[in-house]
């Protein structure tokens, strides 16, 4: 079972990223689960999303889960929220900053001691590039793509297209180029 | 005037309301669900009461008259056909055709004396008199045309 | 005429939306509703299909809660095929008005998305709502997946609407675990689903002018009683024909389900009863528990009402000690679900001995090691051969222990 836990806030994407990640996956005849913790929580309020990936049908509905994968899609929320909670010691971590790698793992001290698992990108800013707004879900599933190898490029943009599918063209080439500029940007 | 032959058939008042036979869980009605006519109801609307097949378990075959000390009685000579009683009456009891006032149900009226109250001709047209008054005496009886009093 | 909505055979749904797939291609032909969080996007759904002309039917978004049954009331004793949605506060409005539609025999089917009932106000799912409807004459179904959700709601029109059960029921699903979780769902194909739900045969409809109905009539001491007693054999017999439909729904999709579930319980000596989502995390934990030597299975309510006692006592005859789980604030007494297991098991031959454990209000998780701690204390039991703990506990709470009431032993 491999286990993902996205940190964002309200209005991100995370819940659709993640939403958009167990689709393009259920496609690869794996079974996929996609929630997310949140309640009356107005945009900008801090959230988690989840997912769960195996071969077999997925049974476990419990939020705790030990993540294999953390995807931070809010800048600041890498420095207030705890995203080491839980974690393995294999544990990768996927991170948005305009900050270079060293920068962010300087100034998160939970990371000290995780650096070769630690990967940034500026979500935030590719999706302003590319999208127009802040919209940093789909640049992270660029990255994810990328530092989980568990597709290629490729066969993940086709699929992104199908979820996007009711969106207008326009909308639906700006995600495909922000996916790919985050597949090669993350480092 | 109150011997129409207005009853339908033999369903009218064919059962005092309550003293229905009590039967059991295994028999009673799937959700209490009643149903107003016997066969094919198709256009009732457009038939005349008589006419129409009602079923047991609709109000019309059930008889309320032993519920009544007092009965309202009803002169034709008097009446305009104003319809007010019709109107009024809280158990469809008058019996109007064609805007013709034709007579009291008395299956189910209960003296209420509504008809009675609202009736606006000059002597009323309908008064309550005892259950067992005779219809004859009761006619017979009827008062006089009152006369406005001089200032 | 309708255009086609196209599915996938395997789709990305949330029990939400799974749901709102099954109402529209059982082609409901009236939702009334009155939107409330989580049950929301299933009646939302079904707006957005009849506006984009998927189906053929009617919206009506009305002020209340009690309106929205009220309105199903009406337009399922006209003669349609009926639903909505509803959740905690809301499911709480329309209390009044659900005896009144099983009082009536109206198979209007309700997606119930269960959440905790304020105060403290709360959006996430317990089952406080569910439990409130146990005795209103409903059937009532729990699927424990957002697949299960879809092929329950199927499920539920053509057992309400069978002639010899002639009753409402609910499909409930876990608000936001069950709701709000994307999972794969297989979903029929519409040709399919239309088929297997079939057509709504009305009985007693009020738009048929040839035999003009009165519905809910007045009925006093006399006649009251009968009327009930009748109502109560009806949600008796309605088990065989639940069973007939899960049996064709299995012939259809090779997805089996009973009325009681059972998982590993073949030589399960502790169990773990429940129902909701809750099920498969247990399942988890069964298996986990097993690599430790234990002995342990779980045991599920797919059917709550009309409550399968004598399938609950068959399921748990071989188990020494068995754990109820009950996820609704116990007001005072021992849980529901608790009560109804005790009652199945204090007649049985085995006479095991019966916990109950309190767990998951207001959303509260339930991770695989809090289960395995109740399998342990089951095994403590067991082992011991009397109830070691207080009868009623629980479970991952802050603070001292709570529990409460200890077994008679001299």
């Amino acid at each position: 079972m491999t286990e993902i836990r996205w940190h964002s806030r309200a209005g991100q994407g995370a819940v659709s990223g993640a939403k958009g990640l167990g689709d393009v996956v259920a496609t690869t005849g794996k079974e996929v689960q996609a929630f997310a913790l949140y309640g009356s929580a107005k945009r900008g309020a801090a959230l988690r999303a989840y997912n769960r990936i195996d071969d077999e049908q997925i049974f476990d509905h419990a939020k705790f889960m030990r993540p294999d994968y953390v995807l931070v899609i809010d800048p600041a929320l890498a420095l207030t929220d705890d995203i080491t909670m839980n974690d393995k010691e294999t544990t990768k971590y996927i991170i948005t900053s305009h900050l270079s790698k060293d920068e962010v793992i300087a100034s998160i001290p939970a990371l000290q001691d995780k650096t070769d698992r630690v990967y940034v990108v500026d979500c935030v800013q590719i999706s302003l590039d590319t999208i127009r707004r802040s919209m940093p879900n789909s640049p992270m599933l660029g990255a994810f793509c990328k530092i989980s190898g568990m597709f290629e490029l490729d066969y993940f943009l086709e699929n992104m297209k199908r979820v996007l599918s009711k969106f207008p063209q326009k909308i639906i080439d700006a995600n495909m180029e922000a996916i790919t500029r985050a597949y090669n940007e993350v480092k | 005037m109150q011997d129409l032959k207005l009853k339908a058939a033999e369903k009218r008042g064919a059962h005092q309301l309550g003293g229905d036979n009590l039967v059991g869980w295994d028999e009673v009605t799937q959700g209490i669900v009643l149903t107003s006519f016997d066969g094919d109801a198709t256009g009732v609307s457009h038939k005349k009461a008589e006419e129409r097949n009602y079923s047991d378990f609709n109000s019309y075959t059930a008889t309320v008259a032993s519920w009544r000390v007092m009965k309202p009685v009803f002169n034709i000579d008097v009446c305009i056909d104003c319809q007010n009683c019709w109107v009024w009456c809280p158990d469809s009891s008058i019996l109007s055709r064609d805007k013709q006032m034709l007579g009291i149900d008395y299956d189910h009226c209960k003296g209420c004396e509504v008809c009675v109250e609202v009736c606006p001709t000059n002597p009323k047209s309908l008064l309550m008199f005892s259950e067992y008054e005779d219809l004859g005496n009761a006619l017979a009886s009827w008062p006089e045309k009152k006369k406005k009093e001089k200032k | 005429m309708a255009v086609e909505f196209e599915v996938n055979e395997r789709e990305v749904w949330d029990g939400n939306y799974a749901a709102s797939q099954a109402l529209r291609q059982a082609d409901v032909d009236v939702v009334v509703a009155y939107p409330i969080t989580p049950s929301t996007p299933i009646v939302e759904n079904y707006g957005a299909y009849v506006g984009n002309g998927y189906i053929d039917g009617e919206f009506i978004m009305v002020e209340s809660e009690h309106a929205a049954m009220s309105g199903c009331i009406g337009a399922s004793a006209a003669g349609g095929r009926v639903s909505t949605a509803t959740s905690s506060q809301g499911f709480a409005l329309m209390v009044e008005v659900l005896y009144q539609a099983s009082g009536m025999r109206l198979p209007i089917v309700l997606n119930v998305v269960n959440r905790a009932l304020a105060a403290p106000l709360n959006v996430r799912g317990d089952h406080a709502d569910m439990y409130l409807g146990r005795d209103s004459g409903w059937l009532q179904m729990s699927a424990f997946n957002a697949q299960e959700a879809y092929d329950l709601a199927l499920c539920a029109f053509k057992i309400a609407e069978n002639h010899s059960v002639r009753l409402p029921m609910m499909v409930h699903q876990d608000g936001f675990i069950t709701s709000h979780t994307a999972q794969n769902v297989y979903p029929l194909s519409n040709e399919a689903a239309k088929k297997f739900v079939g057509v709504m045969n009305p009985v007693d409809d009020m738009l048929d002018f040839s035999r003009p109905v009165t519905y809910g009539a007045q009925t006093e001491e006399d006649w009251h009683f009968e009327h009930k007693a009748k109502q109560h054999k009806a949600i008796m017999d309605s088990a065989s024909v639940i069973d007939s439909v899960f049996a064709e729904f299995k012939e259809l999709t090779g997805r089996e389900y009973n009325r009681v579930e059972t998982y590993d319980m073949e030589d399960a000596e502790v169990c773990v009863i429940g129902l909701g989502s809750t099920v498969e995390s247990a399942r988890v934990a069964a298996k986990e528990m097993r690599k430790e030597g234990v002995k342990a299975g779980v045991v599920a309510m797919r059917v709550f009402r009309p409550f399968p006692y004598e399938e609950v006592r068959e399921a748990l005859k071989g188990c020494k000690s068995i754990a109820v789980t009950d996820r609704s604030s116990p007001g005072g007494a021992m849980g529901a679900f608790y009560n109804e297991v005790a009652a199945a098991m204090m007649t049985s031959q085995s006479r095991p001995l019966v916990t109950n454990y309190i767990y998951g209000l207001g959303g509260r998780d339930l991770s695989i090691e809090n289960i395995k701690t109740i399998f342990r204390e089951q095994q403590a039991n067991a082992d011991a051969g009397y109830i070691t703990t207080d009868i009623q506990q629980f479970t991952n709470l802050r603070g001292p222990k709570l529990g409460f009431f200890k077994t008679e032993r001299n």
